[in-house]
Parts: structure tokens; C-alpha cells; sequence
């Protein structure tokens, strides 16, 4: 957990770079080369040892794909219809973290005891108030 | 009046937006479940969005950019690449509840960047942000540490 919290700091930063560089206008195009250079990583951790694919892996696999891009594209169109960020940004963080606390605890059954509890309460309240900045 | 239909339409998109970032912490829970290799499901997600991103540039013929909009994209692409392929390794040893907030408290990560960097203002908010994303990092160790620790 704790490469996948540095890392998946560190991975959004690159956009903050390219705004202080003063290339925000080619956004679309960093995100393409953002995603290649996910896919090359992805690539040479899959090895291709075992290159059959169960229905499930594609089924799945594709999906957090386009949950992916579906976040980003309607997160940029909800701005562009005129929400303003320091509503758009504290919605989508706290809104996503508060349904997967919910999904994991009443559809998949998980049991969080009351530290984990206060935790996710206080965690989603920090994102809450960094988003607003 | 079309102002107002604009925000609609945005309140609209903010709830896909809310959607789409959910299902993928739904559907990691359930490539575990369904004994999915992590390594399939990170190569599957980067492919599938790549090439979505490919033809839509291809299609509004939008694909040119200066190189170092190239160079600087890859490496914090592999870092998230990374980051995915770790959670869904991790989530067999972890709820997705506890795991995904986890993740996403690395937010702290790219405001302490931005202070340390680019000497951007620590006001009061982020000060307090960032002192709640350690107590709840504090909070889910604690939680981890219980959940080995045998009941009497």
C-alpha cells in the first residue's frame, strides 16, 4: 500500500508541472502519453508469461479503463458547463470515496473496525477540504 | 435560462464523474474476487484507455504536441501505472474501503509538491488538510494493526 500511495502521488503531479510550464493547452495530448507510459509499465509487469485472458480479466480490466477516462472527460465537461471547481473537485473525491466505503462494507461485506471507521470519516473530510483549497 | 441549463447539465456530469471514479475502486474489488491477475487488469485498464484516447485524436486530429509534453507524461504515467498495479496486489490482503481512501489520501502528495517546488502559499485550509490526511493515515495503520492483532 505504500508504493501505491506514493505513486499514485506522484502521478497527477505531472499535470501541475505542465501548468507551471504554461502548457495546459496540449492536456489532451499529455494524457495520451500519460497513458502510454502506464501501458508500457503494464506491459512489463504482465511479462507476458500467461497470455491467455479469463472473460472476467477483460471484462474488468476495461471497465476501470473507461472508469478512468469517464472520471477525467465528465469531471472536464462538469467544469465547463460552469461548476466551479471548489464544488467539482471536494464532490468527486468525497463522492467516490464515500460509495466505495459504502459498496466495500455493504456489498462486498467488509469489516472495518471503529479505528478504520473514524478513519475513513476524517480521510474523506481532508480530501473534502484540500479540494477547496 | 441557458445558464441554468448549463449547470444542470454540469450537476449532470459531476454525478458520472462520481460514477466512473467509483466503479473503479468497485470493479478492483471484484477483479480480486474474481482471482483476476493484477498485471491483466493494469495492462487491460492502460490499453483500453490508450487506444480510446488514440482514436479520439486521430478523429479531431488534435495529436501533435511539443516533445517535452511527450517526455513529461510518461514517467508520472508508469508512476500510475504503478500505483494501480500495487492497490489491486494489495487487495488481497486488505478491504477496498480502507485501501481506496488510502490511495486517494496521496493527494496530500501533489500539494506538498506544489509548496516545495513551486513555493506555492500553505494557507490554513491546506495546513489542516494535510494534519487530517496524517491522523487518518494514523487512524488506518491503527485499524491494520487491530485487524492482526488476536481477540481475547
Amino acid at each position: 500500500m505504500l508504493v501505491a500511495f506514493v505513486t499514485n502521488g506522484i502521478g497527477p503531479f505531472g499535470l501541475k508541472v505542465l501548468t507551471e510550464k504554461h502548457l495546459d493547452r496540449y492536456e489532451s495530448q499529455y494524457l495520451i502519453f500519460w497513458y502510454l507510459g502506464g501501458l508500457l509499465l503494464a506491459l512489463l509487469a504482465f511479462g507476458f508469461r500467461n497470455l491467455r485472458f479469463s472473460r472476467w480479466e477483460i471484462l474488468l480490466g476495461t471497465a476501470m479503463g473507461f472508469g478512468s477516462l469517464g472520471g477525467q472527460f465528465f469531471t472536464g465537461k462538469a467544469l465547463a458547463a460552469g461548476i466551479p471547481g471548489h464544488i467539482a473537485f471536494p464532490i468527486t473525491t468525497g463522492g467516490s470515496l464515500f460509495l466505495v466505503a459504502l459498496a466495500g462494507i455493504l456489498v462486498f461485506k467488509e469489516r472495518v473496525g471503529p479505528y478504520g471507521l473514524a478513519g475513513l470519516v476524517i480521510g474523506i473530510l481532508s480530501l473534502i477540504v484540500l479540494s477547496l483549497g | 435560462m441557458q445558464a441554468e441549463v448549463l449547470v444542470h447539465s454540469g450537476n449532470v456530469y459531476m454525478v458520472l464523474a462520481v460514477l466512473s471514479f467509483s466503479s473503479i475502486g468497485a470493479v478492483a474489488k471484484l477483479a480480486d474476487l474474481k482471482n483476476s491477475r493484477p498485471s491483466t487488469i493494469n495492462l487491460l485498464l492502460y490499453l483500453s484507455s490508450f487506444l480510446v484516447l488514440v482514436v479520439v485524436a486521430l478523429v479531431s486530429h488534435s495529436a501533435a504536441s511539443p516533445q517535452i509534453v511527450k517526455l513529461l507524461a510518461l514517467p508520472f504515467g508508469v508512476c500510475s501505472a504503478l500505483a494501480i498495479l500495487a492497490l489491486q496486489t494489495a487487495l488481497r490482503y486488505g478491504n477496498i474501503s480502507t485501501s481506496w481512501l488510502a490511495i486517494n489520501l496521496s493527494a496530500g502528495i501533489p500539494t506538498v509538491g506544489s509548496i516545495l517546488l513551486y513555493h506555492e502559499r500553505l494557507n490554513l485550509r491546506k495546513s489542516c488538510a494535510l494534519l487530517l490526511i496524517v491522523v487518518a493515515l494514523a487512524l488506518l495503520w491503527k485499524d491494520k494493526k487491530m485487524e492482526g492483532t488476536p481477540s481475547r
